[in-house]
């Protein structure tokens, strides 16, 4: 056995610490990308029925990002088993009450309803800002590509960088600046 | 002639010279490329508003539009995303208000498309440093839903 291949065995029947990043990141893509790392179906030896899946840690999950005016038309529901007992939650509700909670229920909701399922949410670590416990941290050894790139702000540019930026178009004859 | 007649004539005659005067100095024998700044200056109790000719910061960095008939955008085949917020600040004044279309010297579907696109930045609070001066520059501490990150699918924008 090589040396490759002898590392790949042991990364296949270890569990693996992955980090990442959902800054600007939409929930429920990043869910679709989780899920497989979560359940282990990256592996070559994955079966509904073998306990491979990794864990993932999940920063800065107050900073997630949403389609157009989404946060204001997902509706999370709720009913509390009496009469009268339903209740409607607003994305962006549910978001100042516990920034966690969003991407948490996304990637409950993208795995399927099975007895593994409360298991495989164990394994997922969210965190609303990059502040991790050390513990936690040391286990790291992989970090999972964002899907989408953040975007930088204006402000966040050198002011110089902004006004040598090159010009599509100038200002008319006798134009007032304003 | 009576003085009264004589002193109207004058005056007459006088508006003339001054108008004369005006022409004379707004006709230049090479077009001036230069922008205007309005400046107020304070000083105790006098405010002094003054427009003053100055040269365009853009000019050394203008990209060059060859294509002759083509507006400067369409010419420089740029897909601009709501993200490029260098190329979209071009389009808008210090308030953050979008340029119109004589102006920007863009053709109607361009104009459209970037104005769209001005909306979708300002609404992801990506160019908080251009806006009203009264508004809240931070988007964080924007009322409600508004204040957590969005982005937006600039297929959405209809375009004819
Ligand atoms: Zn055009």
């Amino acid at each position: 056995m090589s040396t490759i291949k002898r590392v790949q065995q042991w990364a296949t029947f270890a569990r693996i610490w992955h980090i990442y990043d959902a800054a600007w990141q939409n929930p429920f893509e990043s869910a679709k990308l989780l899920r497989k790392y979560l359940m282990g179906m990256h592996k070559p030896i994955y079966h509904p029925l073998n306990d491979c899946g990794d864990h993932v840690i999940v920063i800065n999950s107050k900073d997630i990002a949403l389609p157009g005016d989404e946060w204001k038309k997902r509706v999370y529901f709720h009913h509390t088993g009496y009469p009268g007992g339903a209740s409607w939650t607003l994305a962006w509700e549910l978001h100042t009450k516990d920034p966690t909670l969003v991407l948490k229920k996304a990637v409950y909701n993208s795995m399927k309803g099975n007895l593994q399922r409360r298991y495989t949410m164990e394994r997922l670590h969210i965190f609303p800002d990059s502040n991790i416990p050390e513990n936690i941290m040391k286990n790291v050894s992989n970090q999972l590509q964002q899907l989408r790139p953040k975007p930088t702000r204006l402000d966040s540019y050198d002011e110089k960088y902004v006004k040598e930026f090159p010009k599509i178009i100038d200002y008319p004859k006798d134009y007032i600046l304003r | 002639m009576s003085f009264f007649m004589q002193n109207s004539l004058r005056n007459i005659l006088n508006t003339r010279i001054l108008i004369s005067e005006n022409i004379k100095r707004n006709i230049f024998a090479s077009t001036p490329l230069a922008v205007k700044e309005i400046r107020t200056v304070e000083n105790g109790k006098d405010i002094t508003i003054s427009a003053e000719i100055i040269e365009s910061e853009r000019k050394p960095f203008l990209v060059e539009n060859n294509s002759g008939h083509a507006c400067p955008l369409c010419a420089s085949g740029l897909d601009v995303k709501h993200t490029d917020v260098l190329i979209l600040s071009q389009f808008i004044r210090s308030d953050g208000c979008m340029m119109p279309k004589r102006i920007t010297g863009l053709c109607n579907k361009q104009q459209r498309r970037i104005s769209s696109l001005v909306t979708m930045a300002q609404k992801s609070g990506l160019m908080p440093n251009i806006a009203p001066p009264n508004s809240k520059r931070n988007p964080q501490t924007r009322f409600g839903w508004k204040k957590f990150n969005k982005y937006f699918d600039e297929t959405t924008i209809k375009s004819k």
